[in-house]
């Protein structure tokens, strides 16, 4: 099977993120950047299914030359090949699911594997648009029933879950009130959460074999698609500190307090 | 006992710096036998080796401290989680990536080796022994062993199917490994049986993988006494067969493991070979009596691996404390000190702070530096090789020379500076909650194995100094000569660069008084005598030096910096100067320390040293 996964190059949360005085973007000097911590959840998903059933790993980014970083990160992993959508400038989650959807478009894989989000702007949005623009079924938040210290996330077992002849996907999904299961017929889009798998390392052999392996660079124009955002950021700003906490002298206050004026309870 | 947190930090910028920018890791990869590296491999590799590093080896630094290993039935128990460790590492393969490609390798340089080692030691140096071992002992397979042995052990070894050790030291052959007692006798079938108790051995025993492959010095019945009447035996706990299967038990059995002030979750044990006469051994390369020279193959790795574990504690401990002391808030600024109602400020705003923190940092970077250079030295010895002999000797010559002053300088001060992050700490940094503590006591053994710090003063100055007829030291002369000549009007560093031609100078009266003495048997007793303060002179020198070096060189491509960057060259700088003003005077005077020709310590009798 073929399954095409996404890496993103965001900031390392690790980077202290400041805003630009003026609003307009975040400082990036001095920032480290890695792959989507989703992203990878959905390589490593991608490398067990491949090694149980068989057929490749394609990974895609979107940006500029810099992107191929991470595309080599998740080659390291051990993606066969990667595609590269070459463009700098603003860019939206339609932008974005547009560009996508042409690259699965020319790739016909079996699978989309995308994060949920991607940790830089939180959005949430691109998978669900790629699957309408698609018309393929959908799964998100992709999560497993066993815990990540079970024997089968030790022993890499994929937590997605094929059907007969590979023609559908069952997928556990992690939603407010636990876990609900779908069964998708293929092609499909999965997205994913963070509780799927732990992603490898890239090994050594690997680091050295992914210098090799082809990324192919591709264009909006090349695609045809028409990447001028529908949303655009206005202007960016720090959360406002947070206020110091209160003490309250017995519970009853506590839930006084939670009930009036929190509202929560 | 469950896994804790990792303290284990360090910044890749530096080694990134050390790496590229001062010791040219472009010049090296890209070009045979090199040619499958450039500077992307090298960046990729490091990054994931500091991420496996946070993520598996330090969680178990502290855990495996506190619960130790244990012996059981005769057999070790390394700590919870240390099993784990040991697969995900050979997965990674991280251990082979300057091993040759016939033995399952990458073929890499060793400048990247050296890095990727300090930065799995800082995490977790108990742990690193073990792979460390298994590491060095198929090293010496593949170089001394015969086809058969090659083809048995060494990929076995290298991708952690089974453990290695080396087993030297005996209850009265310690710094004295020619007194060992352990013998061996010639069966029909060309194999030996072995006998003897080998003593303090690290990894001796432990269940990480399925076998642990003893390579043992011993005596064949009938050889000279000394070291020259020493060969090297092949010694599997668990008996092999050729095709790499097990064939059961071999009469190694272990005695008892040490209770140890540090490096606590690796097992240090006493074996007994042979009790039941059933103890089978291969000799090395089918050659008898050569063991002790076979053995230095091993043990100039060792040694250089001990500076690199030295270095990797000392820096874990500074970022340790540089992150605490920018938190910590204790005392007023200097500025306000009278008025009670001033803020409270992070330590780091205290000049006795940042004191100990420059000096910490300074260290770090330069000892990191000079082990780069030793490592980059056998780079260019290996590329040089067949093409230009007299580039070859000249680094192969600098290896030589240097491996006493990388063990020794940076096992010395790692511990000094180790103790000097607690010290930064205050209370805090002595109680087991923060991390220096346990690396203080880790880093101790550091300039006790592998041989005293002392055997590798005398290493020094009575083999290293006088090889090829002095070569190697004039060359090593020549270059820091080289550098001052060409920096001593520097607008920035001139001042400092004289600095450092007066310690060179120093060096140089000191080793003139070493060759005089060892040509005066009246003066001998001076030679021991100075051995360590030689030693520490010339450490000092060569570390001033390449400090001065990254700071030039980081003036130069730094100019147009901005932000963290410009920050992190300033930081160059100020490394350098702080060492040129406050380490390098040190040369001066102990050169003229030397010049006393002081004998106080032996003429003392041992009664008046008390009457204990
Ligand atoms: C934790 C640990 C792990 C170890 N791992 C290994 C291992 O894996 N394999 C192995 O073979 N050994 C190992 N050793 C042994 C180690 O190499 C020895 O401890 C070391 O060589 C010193 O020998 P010794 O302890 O017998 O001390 P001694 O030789 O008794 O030395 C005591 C002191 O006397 C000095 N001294 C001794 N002889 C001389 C001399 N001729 N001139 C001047 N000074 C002298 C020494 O410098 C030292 O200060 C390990 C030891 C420890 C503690
Ligand atoms: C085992 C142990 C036993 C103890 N027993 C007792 C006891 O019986 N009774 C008791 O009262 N206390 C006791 N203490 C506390 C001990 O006296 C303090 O740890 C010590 O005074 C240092 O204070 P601190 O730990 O808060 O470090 P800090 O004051 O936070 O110091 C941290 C670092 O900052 C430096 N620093 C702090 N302020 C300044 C400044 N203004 N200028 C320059 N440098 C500065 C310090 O020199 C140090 O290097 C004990 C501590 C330990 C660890």
């Amino acid at each position: 099977m073929k399954i095409l996964v996404t890496a993103k190059r965001v900031e390392d949360p690790e980077s202290k993120i400041k805003v630009k005085p003026d609003g307009s973007g975040i400082v990036q000097e001095g920032l480290k950047y890695k792959i989507n911590p989703f992203d990878e959840i959905g390589v490593e998903e991608g490398l067990r299914l491949v090694a149980k059933h068989g057929g490749e790993v394609v990974v895609v980014s979107i940006g500029g030359k810099e992107v191929q970083e991470q595309l080599r990160h998740a080659l390291a992993m051990g993606a066969t090949r990667a595609v590269w959508v070459n463009h700098t400038g603003p860019l939206d989650q339609m932008g974005v699911a547009g560009l996508l959807q042409k690259v699965a478009e020319k790739e016909k894989p079996d699978l989309v594997i995308l994060g949920k989000q991607a940790i830089d702007d939180d959005q949430n949005q691109v998978g669900q648009y790629l699957a309408e623009f698609l018309g393929w079924g959908q799964a998100t938040f992709a999560s497993k029933v066993e815990s990540l210290e079970s024997e089968q996330e030790k022993n890499k077992v994929p937590a997605l879950q094929m059907g007969a002849d590979n023609k559908s996907v069952r997928v556990v999904r992690e939603v407010d009130n636990g876990l609900a299961t779908l069964e998708c017929a293929l092609p499909a889009v999965v997205t994913t959460d963070l509780r799927l798998n732990l992603p490898r390392y890239a090994s050594l052999p690997g680091i050295m074999k992914a210098k090799s392996k082809p990324i192919e660079e591709l264009t909006p124009a090349k695609l045809s698609v028409d990447v001028t955002p529908k949303v655009q950021v206005l202007k960016m700003a720090s959360p406002p500190p947070r206020k110091a906490g209160i003490k309250v002298p017995d519970v009853a206050t506590l839930v006084d307090k939670l009930r009036n004026e929190a509202k929560v309870v | 006992m469950s896994a804790g947190i990792n303290t284990y930090k360090t910044d890749l910028r530096e080694i990134f710096f050390t790496l590229f920018e001062q010791f040219g890791f472009g010049q090296v990869a890209g070009q045979a036998p090199f040619d499958a590296w450039g500077p992307d491999e090298a960046r990729a590799v490091l990054q994931e080796t500091y991420r496996f590093a946070r993520e598996v080896l330090g969680p178990l630094n502290s855990s495996g401290d506190r619960e130790g290993c244990r012996l059981e039935n005769g057999a070790v128990i390394t700590p919870k989680g240390f099993k784990d460790a040991w697969k995900k590492l050979y997965e990674q393969g991280f251990k082979t990536v300057a091993v040759s490609p016939d033995h399952g390798g990458q073929g890499g340089p060793i400048m990247l080796q050296v890095l990727i080692e300090e930065i799995l030691s800082g995490a977790n140096s108990a742990f690193n022994m073990y792979p460390g071992l298994a590491f060095g002992a198929a090293e010496l397979i593949a170089e001394c062993g015969t086809p058969e042995q090659k083809k048995l052990y060494v990929e076995r070894m290298l991708n952690g199917t089974w453990g290695g050790t080396m087993c030297l030291t005996e209850p009265h052959a310690g710094s004295d490994v020619g007194a060992a007692k352990s013998t061996a006798r010639k069966n029909a079938d060309g194999t030996y049986s072995i006998r003897g108790t080998k003593i303090f051995i690290s990894g001796g025993d432990h269940d990480l993988a399925e076998n642990v492959v003893h390579l043992v010095l011993a005596r064949i019945e009938g050889a000279a006494p000394g070291t020259k009447g020493l060969s090297l035996f092949i010694v599997p706990k668990i008996r092999v067969n050729a095709d790499g299967s097990l064939a059961g038990g071999n009469d190694v059995s272990v005695g008892s493991i040490e209770h140890k002030m540090g490096i606590r979750a690796s097992a240090t044990c006493v074996l007994n070979f042979g009790e039941n006469d059933g103890c089978v051994g291969e000799l090395v390369g089918g050659v008898e009596n050569v063991g002790m020279s076979q053995m230095f193959k091993m043990m100039n790795g060792a040694r250089i691996a001990v500076g690199i574990q030295g270095v990797s504690l000392a820096s874990a401990a500074y970022f340790n404390a540089l992150e605490y002391a920018k938190d910590r808030k204790q005392g007023a600024h200097l500025s306000k000190w009278k008025d009670p109602s001033a803020p409270r400020v992070a330590i780091i705003e205290h000049p006795d702070v940042r004191r100990m923190l420059l000096e910490m940092k300074a260290h770090v970077e330069g000892i990191r530096a000079l082990i780069v250079k030793l490592a980059m030295h056998t780079d260019k010895a290996q590329m040089m090789a067949g093409k230009d002999d007299d580039q070859a000797a000249y680094h192969r010559g600098q290896v030589e020379l240097l491996t006493p002053l990388v063990k020794s300088y940076a096992s010395d001060q790692a511990f000094r500076l180790c103790a000097q992050g607690i010290q930064v700490y205050g209370g805090a940094g002595y109680c087991q909650d923060y991390p220096v503590e346990q690396y203080t006591r880790d880093s101790k053994i550091f300039s006790i194995y592998e041989g005293t710090n002392h055997i590798q003063a005398m290493d020094l100055v009575g083999r290293k100094m006088g090889q090829a007829g002095g070569a190697n030291f004039q060359q090593f002369m020549a270059d820091v000569g080289g550098f001052i000549e060409a920096n001593r009007e520097h607008k920035v560093y001139g001042e400092a660069v004289k600095q450092l031609a007066a310690a060179q100078e120093g060096v140089m009266a000191s080793a003139m008084a070493v060759l005089g003495w060892s040509q005066d048997p009246s003066k001998m007793t001076l030679i021991p005598l100075s051995a360590n303060r030689f030693l520490n002179m010339m450490s000092e020198l060569a570390v001033g030096w390449l400090l001065l070096d990254a700071a030039i060189i980081a003036e130069r491509v730094g100019e147009k910096a901005t932000g963290d960057e410009k920050a992190f060259y300033e930081g160059k700088k100020f490394s350098a100067l702080w060492y040129a003003r406050n380490v390098l005077p040190n040369v001066e005077q102990a050169a003229r320390m030397m010049a006393l020709e002081d004998t106080s310590s032996v003429e003392i009798s041992n009664t008046a040293f008390g009457s204990i």
